[in-house]
């Protein structure tokens, strides 16, 4: 019912939190945000925003994409557990592949080959859970140990020389002033928000909100719930070609923080944890938190643990939120 | 003869060891009502979910015009036009009443993606087909989660209407819904009989199926035992069937016990919070009363806070004392329990064995100084000998009892604790007709062991058989205070309703 007393940003606001959870995430994202660019010594200097964009979106994006798969997942119900281990797996494949430039066919073969692994990591986490009806948390943690050891296994210490040509294309490409990281970013989210608009997003919300009640009512459950995990799988893949033309090497253990990022980013984004509530525009918003958190500790000088711990805080205080607000106000359920 | 829509010979269905459907026989006829008939557990919820593909048969042929068809998922029963209202609701929460109306049919713009603006205008229109009968907070884009039970079974019905199905199965549909609701959906079904329809009505309302339906079919432990055409045939004819020998409804009546003079048990006054405004009133030792009105008018509310599950402002008096409860907890160590209406959610772990779910609160009792496991065995075989408890063993899950069945075990695992103060929230909706009687004959037994009980139910003929004190309850207020010669369903009926001047039509139906 519109609240007619209510002036119109407060009525964008509700409709903010109520319909799209983004609330919280766009206070954090505009706090952090801002408490970062106060934090930079030349801020003042002209061109240095504009470089600070450029370094920090494209160190960014894995994080993001793979934050997108997680959400998704979340979104339908499910948890990933393993979309790090699948980045770790993708990034070792280029990093011992890809290095030259000689043969470009063999190169765009081998990125299609991490793209397909994905695809299949994704498949096989979906059929175990989805289909065979195992519980997501234990099936994608013991998947994240195979594909974790599969990385292990190819590059058993770091190495791997990507290019230089390949790698200064990703950092340095820009269309129309904007860096190309941000590009994927916003490509990301145009394709999500054609998917939302649709069956797909209607019949994900659906699933995540009450799978048996979406199943009496024709939805395709299982299918739904598979492709979440594929499409988690597909983004980790995607994080894992951007990682490495990041870092310009492998390391097999390079996708194992991502885990954690993806569900933090995805929670401080408003993506409910029991599934059906959130948007995956705030998923992107938890991705540029966290690197924004990452960027004011390390400006500060501070020891990378204060990193895990705001971190840790942070999902402890997201999940908790509402529960103490309503404490505070002296409500019970 | 009307041509058959659907025919299903003899479907079976077993879920483990138990025998849910043996033979499944029904008739479906276009442009007419069919009702299918039978106490709880005897197999109407798995024969529609059967039907509609929700479960896949162990057994027997489903034919959809004259054709032999086997649906594995809903979607493809749904896609040859076979819809059901269910009982346990199909609707999401985190989903607006437009949404969850249009799941899976959506309308869609010309560039393929869904037409949010049309889904609410058509939804709109669908809800005018109930207007009057809800409120003004639902609207097409209200979340479901903010729904009362009966606006969401609004929601599930138009939700089946919307996609036009050919053969429309109402299971228990109206169990959640008021007078007013129920004439809404009778319009909308001889609308759809009109237009030459097959429809199935499950209820255990007898006066229902007699005012809507033209066949009826009976079954009995998972059996087609009859069929009879309504018209020809009488409600003693039917329940007869259902059960298989005559059982009185009513128990035997009135403790004949004068309770002005008893000692006052609970003494509730001025009690408010979110959805209750002054809520006073007065019980004595041993009394049976019960709370009327429409429904959502805050008795479940009022149980619950008299259970400490809401925050209350006002007095609440027990056994002499002023209590401030904070959690169930409070209460249960005041000998006060409380019997919840939604079963599936509030009262039982599903998965847990039948024996767990019985002693879920009584742990405390055989815990010194070793839990004594044998006691409360025998005590938990004890309960459900009393209980008449129809089941394979104690261990089974609750999830294999049928619906009455299931609900006994919620009554019994609170009566192993002897409560003093026994609050039950409509504990018979979607109950049969035996397993009431049963239930009904437990209450008396309870009163005259000298419990007192607090009784609502949405079924005024069961205040009227079982009470000799009814609270009549309206917008969270105690509208009237009925006992006595006071104590007629007219009365009830007048203040539900929320009338507050004694006009003509009420002093007719008082005095006629």
């Amino acid at each position: 019912m519109p609240e007619r007393n209510k002036s119109k940003i407060a009525q964008w606001w509700r409709n903010l939190n109520v319909r799209h959870s983004l609330g919280l995430s766009l206070i954090l994202l505009v706090l952090t945000t801002v408490l970062y660019f106060i934090l930079q010594p030349n801020i003042a200097r002209s061109g240095t925003i504009t470089r600070l964009l450029t370094s920090n979106f494209r160190t960014w994006l894995p994080v993001i994409l793979v934050t997108i798969g997680q959400a998704i997942v979340i979104l339908g119900g499910g948890l990933d557990l393993s979309n790090g281990s699948i980045v770790s797996v993708g990034n070792v494949i280029l990093a011992l592949t890809v290095t030259t430039t000689d043969e470009p066919g063999k190169n765009m073969l081998m990125v299609l080959v991490v793209i397909a692994f994905g695809l299949v990591a994704g498949l096989l986490n979906g059929f175990f859970t989805a289909y065979l009806g195992l519980q997501p948390v234990i099936i994608t943690f013991a998947s994240s140990f195979v594909y974790s050891g599969l990385a292990l296994l190819l590059l058993p210490s770091p190495g791997g020389d990507i290019p230089r040509e390949y790698t200064s294309v990703y950092r340095s490409t820009q269309v129309l002033g904007i860096p190309l990281a941000l590009i994927v970013i916003v490509l990301a989210i145009l394709i999500w928000s054609f998917f939302r608009q649709r069956k797909y997003g209607r019949f994900l919300f659906a699933v995540g909100g009450n799978d048996k009640a979406a199943y009496t009512t024709g939805v395709p459950v299982t299918w739904m719930k598979i492709s979440t995990y594929v499409i988690s799988g597909l983004l980790a893949s995607l994080a894992a070609i951007s990682y490495t033309l990041l870092t310009g090497s492998g390391l097999s253990s390079s996708g194992n923080d991502m885990t954690l990022a993806s569900i933090t980013g995805s929670v401080l984004g408003g993506i409910s944890m029991s599934g059906g509530a959130g948007s995956v525009i705030g998923a992107v918003f938890g991705g540029i938190i966290l690197g924004n958190i990452r960027n004011i500790i390390s400006t500060l000088k501070l020891d990378s643990w204060w990193r895990t711990l705001v971190n840790a805080l942070l999902i402890v205080l997201v999940l908790a939120g509402p529960g103490l607000i309503n404490l505070i106000r002296g409500k019970k359920k | 003869m009307k041509s058959i829509v659907l025919y299903t010979e003899k479907i079976e269905k077993r879920f483990g060891g138990v025998i849910a459907l043996r033979e499944g026989t029904i008739e479906v006829r276009s442009g007419e009502v069919l009702a299918l008939v039978g106490s709880n557990g005897s197999g109407k919820s798995t024969l529609t979910k059967v039907t509609t593909g929700v479960l896949s048969s162990d057994g027997g042929t489903i034919f959809y015009h004259d054709e032999p068809v086997t649906y594995t998922n809903p979607m493809a029963a749904q896609r040859a036009g076979i819809m059901a209202v269910y009982q346990e609701l199909s609707l999401i929460p985190s989903l607006t009443v437009a949404q969850n109306i249009w799941l899976a049919n959506e309308p869609k713009t010309k560039f393929g993606s869904i037409d949010e603006k049309t889904m609410n205008e058509k939804t709109a229109k669908l809800l005018t087909l109930f207007t009057g009968t809800f409120q003004s907070s639902f609207h097409p884009e209200a979340y479901v989660r903010d729904l009362p039970p009966d606006e969401r079974q609004i929601v599930e019905i138009l939700k089946a209407y919307s996609r036009k199905p050919d053969v429309l199965i109402l299971d228990e549909a109206t169990a959640s819904l008021d007078s007013k609701q129920v004439s809404c959906l009778f319009d909308l079904v001889q609308l759809l009989k009109s237009e030459n329809k097959g429809l199935v009505f499950v209820s255990h309302r007898m006066d229902e199926i007699f005012r809507i339906a033209d066949r009826a079919v009976i079954l009995r432990n998972g059996k087609t035992v009859g069929e009879v055409v309504l018209s020809e045939s009488n409600e003693d004819e039917v329940v007869n069937m259902m059960v298989g020998s005559t059982v009185s409804l009513t128990r035997a009546l009135s403790s004949g016990i004068d309770f002005t003079d008893k000692e006052s048990v609970l003494t509730v006054e001025n009690v408010a919070n979110e959805r209750l405004s002054g809520v006073s009133f007065d019980i004595k030792q041993g009394e049976l009363v019960g709370i009327g009105g429409l429904r959502g008018q805050g008795q479940s509310t009022l149980l619950h806070t008299l259970f400490g599950n809401n925050r209350y402002t006002g007095k609440i008096t027990l056994f002499d004392e002023t209590l401030t409860f904070d959690h169930p907890k409070d209460a249960m160590d005041h000998g006060v329990a409380l019997i919840p209406g939604d079963r599936a959610t509030e009262g039982l772990l599903l998965l847990r064995s039948i024996f767990e779910n019985l002693h879920l609160p009584n742990w405390a009792k055989y815990s010194r100084p070793f839990l004594k496991v044998k006691s409360a065995y025998s005590d938990a075989e004890g309960v459900s000998q009393q209980l008449n408890l129809v089941m394979e063993s104690l261990d089974s899950p609750v999830s294999s009892l049928s619906g009455g069945n299931a609900q006994k075990v919620v009554i019994g695992k609170w009566l192993l604790r002897n409560p003093q103060l026994l609050l039950l929230d409509d504990p018979t909706k979607g109950v049969d007709v035996g397993t009431k009687s049963e239930f009904y004959k437990l209450l008396g037994k309870l009163q005259q062991s000298g419990t007192t009980i607090l009784f609502h139910s949405s079924d005024e003929q069961e205040l009227l058989d079982l009470c000799e004190r009814v609270l009549v309850m309206q917008d969270g207020k105690v509208k009237a205070d009925l006992s006595g010669d006071q104590l007629t369903e007219s009365n009830l009926v007048f203040h539900s309703m929320g009338a507050t001047n004694n006009n003509n039509h009420y002093e007719e139906s008082t005095h006629a």
